[in-house]
């Protein structure tokens, strides 16, 4: 029974990410496929943060079995079976279709934990990406983006959309955390070594050229550290403007005060 | 040696005589074989001795030559030319002259102007003042005073209190000036948004710090020092050594006490194990009681805002050691202080993505804050790394927007009161008054303005122009008072609209 006491003061996460890949079918599978509108084959997947070396996946170092029992997608509802429960590794499901769609992820950790499931939810992107958002100084709002024809598409590659993410356990049960650090998280890598792509965020557009070298992406802390260098720049623009809007209204109150005596004596 | 006559004619080059012709050949000749085979670096008289033979004369010639001197003076003569110079950190462009080499850069910066240290001065608004530095014993006009003083004196406290004369004001010590201004600066730099991490935050504050009564009892104690007599330094010498003594014979006695308790009981003695002991204090207690110690010497040295040299708070728990640092990094463990308040529970927060706890602005500007951030190209709802650090930088991002979004809207505030109060004044004045016209809400000299031209022009049909001119441009100011755009050009649009009426 001790170790169902709660370690306090501790908070212990693992990183995770989710999301998918994507790939157009071939002509000759749509031929002899079930569902001849189905254009893309994909998989959904929650998988560790670090890639495995010489791997063909995103991600996928650890195996995340010993904190998570079972992870379930739900898919939309035109899917026979919609609700896909996946009860061990690898956590992911591959199917074929022709949309886009918001697939339901839940997330259910094994019994010391004593944690209830998770939900995330995870836009199933099949068509390559683009940058569409409206730019600051952008008078008229730019089109939809275009969704290149099939044989376009295929020349592009397969398409990438994945999330990284912490999960985070405050004050753990004693044996779970016994269990937690039994198996510690292979840290990322600080880049690439074998010169994968940068995986692309609409949170960051500029990614979107290094994410297009082909291959398949991998999540390292040097994406880490770009973010925080953005964050930090921001941050010092802000300040200074700050600055500068303090002094000017040091400036205004001032004038106040002076336009204040002036009514004084007045009144 | 024998001087023949031949010698003497040669020194003074005679012509020879007849007779001794014949000798006083063969003696050139016998001067010039020998001049032939001049030696090096020994005397001639050396070399006929030992004769041409390679050691020997090798082994001469191989003796170390003394150092020589070196060569100090640049080894030529070094001009020296007048020159005018400006100093650049002289506001007022005076020419000086002085010496200097002809070989110096013409252009180089003079060496001294570096030196010109200022010290960061710090300048608070109004709101400010009313939020955060609010004093009983130190009214705002008494505070603006005394920071216009500082900035004067440059920080030099003992010049700031000798020229310190608020009038009506209490008689203020050296002490209660440093107090005042110091926990304004302290105060100012907790709570505005700050530029970088937590750590060089917290060096800054420190160098801030001055506790009162310390610095009032430490100056009590060193003048009480300068004025002890003769013989209270002799007592106070006196005893000192015999404190000393009383320590050293306790130490011994301790010492021969453990000996005889661990010779009698051996291992059961219960005494420590024999550690090489060094001679000092430390010898004498176990660990925690020498960290004590330490701790005391270290909050008794009074941290001085002169002290360059932070000394940080002495840790209240020790530090972790670098091998559980690792650990933790590895397996991804954060270790938060549990809340002193053990009594309510805390409630236990589950299992969460840390992108669901990612901080959020106020709903009340959140439009303004999102709309800031997207110009600096940041998305606040999603991140592309959430990791810990990430989202703390985040939070103090939206906290800084969030300030700098509160400092425009009370711009405007005032803004809105100036330009009421302009009115108020024209309406006041016989004639039209100040001129809305000019006077753009940037300008400083606004005020100095309108007071100049409250030309007494009596002209019925202006005045009532002006009047509804005001009018209407109050009420439009009134409108526009609202914080749209985070270029705030509003003031600017305002005062175009004023201009089309």
């Amino acid at each position: 029974m001790a170790d169902r006491v709660r370690v306090r003061g501790v908070t212990i996460h693992r990183p995770i990410i989710y999301g998918n890949t994507a790939t157009v079918l071939t002509p000759a599978e749509r031929e002899t496929s079930h569902y001849p509108d189905h254009t893309h084959r994909w998989t959904v997947a929650v998988r560790s943060a670090t890639s495995a070396p010489d791997s063909d996946v995103v991600g996928g170092a650890d195996d995340l079995a010993y904190f998570i029992k079972r992870v379930t997608f739900k898919l939309h509802d035109t899917y026979p079976n919609p609700t896909r429960n996946i009860d061990k590794p690898p956590f992911e499901v591959s199917e074929t279709g022709w949309g886009e769609f918001e697939i339901q992820i839940r997330i259910t950790f094994v019994a010391e934990s004593g944690e209830k499931a998770i939900t995330l939810y995870h836009h199933l992107k099949l068509h390559p990406w683009s940058v569409t958002f409206p730019l600051p100084n952008a008078t008229s709002v730019p089109a939809e983006p275009e969704i290149p024809s099939p044989e376009n598409a295929a020349k592009l590659g397969p398409v990438h959309s994945w999330q990284y993410d912490e999960i985070v356990f405050a004050d753990p049960f004693q044996n779970f955390l016994a269990l937690l650090t039994a198996h510690p998280p292979t840290p990322l890598p600080k880049t690439s070594l074998s010169k994968k792509p940068v995986p692309f965020h609409m949170s960051n557009p500029a990614s979107l050229e290094a994410s297009l070298k082909g291959g398949v992406p991998e999540f390292t802390s040097a994406m880490e550290k770009e973010e925080a260098d953005r964050l930090e720049e921001a941050k010092g623009k802000i300040i200074k403007e700050q600055e500068k809007w303090r002094s000017i209204l040091m400036e205004k109150e001032k004038e106040l005060e002076k336009l204040q005596k002036l009514l004084a004596p007045k009144e | 040696m024998a001087v023949s006559a031949s010698d003497i004619r040669s020194a003074l080059s005679l012509p020879s005589s007849s007779t001794p012709v014949p000798s006083a050949q063969p003696a050139p000749r016998k001067s010039q074989g020998q001049v032939t085979k001049k030696p090096e670096g020994i005397s001639r008289e050396l070399y006929a001795l030992i004769g041409p033979s390679a050691p020997s004369l090798v082994a001469h010639l191989a003796k170390p030559r003394l150092k020589q001197k070196p060569n100090l003076s640049s080894g030529g003569k070094v001009k020296w030319e007048w020159r005018t110079f400006r100093n650049g950190a002289r506001t007022d462009s005076l020419q000086l002259g002085h010496w200097a080499k002809a070989t110096d850069d013409q252009n180089a910066e003079y060496p001294f102007t570096k030196y010109n240290v200022q010290s960061p001065s710090f300048a608070y608004s109004q709101d400010e003042y009313t939020q955060l530095l609010e004093d009983k014993d130190w009214t705002n006009e008494e505070t603006d005073y005394l920071f216009s003083v500082v900035r004067e004196y440059d920080t030099r406290w003992y010049v700031v209190h000798d020229r310190y004369e608020y009038l009506n004001g209490p008689a203020r010590s050296l002490e209660e000036l440093k107090d005042r201004y110091y926990s304004v600066c302290r105060k100012l730099i907790r709570n505005r948004p700050w530029a970088g991490d937590e750590a060089s935050k917290a060096q800054l504050l420190n160098s801030y710090q001055f506790d009162k009564d310390r610095e009032r009892m430490r100056k009590d104690y060193i003048a009480s020092l300068e004025q002890r007599t003769p013989e209270e330094i002799a007592e106070e010498e006196a005893l000192f050594i015999e404190l000393k003594r009383l320590e050293q014979n306790e130490r011994k006695f301790k010492k021969e006490r453990d000996d005889l308790l661990r010779t009698l009981l051996g291992i059961d003695s219960g005494l420590p194990d024999i550690v090489a002991e060094e001679d000092g204090p430390s010898a004498l207690s176990a660990e925690g009681f020498k960290k004590k110690k330490k701790n005391a010497n270290e909050i008794d040295i009074p941290p001085t805002p002169s002290n360059i040299i932070s000394l940080g708070p002495p840790p209240p728990k020790r530090a972790q050691s670098a091998k559980s640092v690792a650990y933790d990094a590895q397996h991804c463990i954060i270790r938060v202080e549990p809340p002193p308040s053990a009594i309510t529970k805390v409630t236990h927060v589950p299992v969460h993505l840390r992108s669901f706890k990612l901080p959020a602005p106020k709903a009340a500007i959140l439009p303004k804050v999102t709309q800031a951030l997207t110009e600096l190209g940041i998305n606040h709802t999603r991140m592309v790394m959430p990791t810990r650090e990430n989202c703390a930088r985040l939070e103090s991002l939206i906290e800084a927007s969030t300030a700098l979004i509160d400092t425009k809207k009370i711009v405007d505030r005032v803004e809105q009161d100036i330009r009421v109060l302009r009115v108020r004044l024209g309406r006041q004045s016989e004639g039209p008054g100040e001129d809305t016209k000019e006077g753009t809400p940037m300008e400083v000299e606004g005020g100095a303005d309108g007071e100049g031209e409250l030309k007494p022009e009596v002209d019925g049909r202006a005045q009532s122009i002006v009047s509804t001119r005001s009018g209407r441009g109050r009420k439009q100011s009134r409108r526009s008072i609202s914080v749209s755009s985070i270029d705030t050009s509003a003031s600017a649009r305002v005062g175009k609209r004023q201009k089309r009426v």
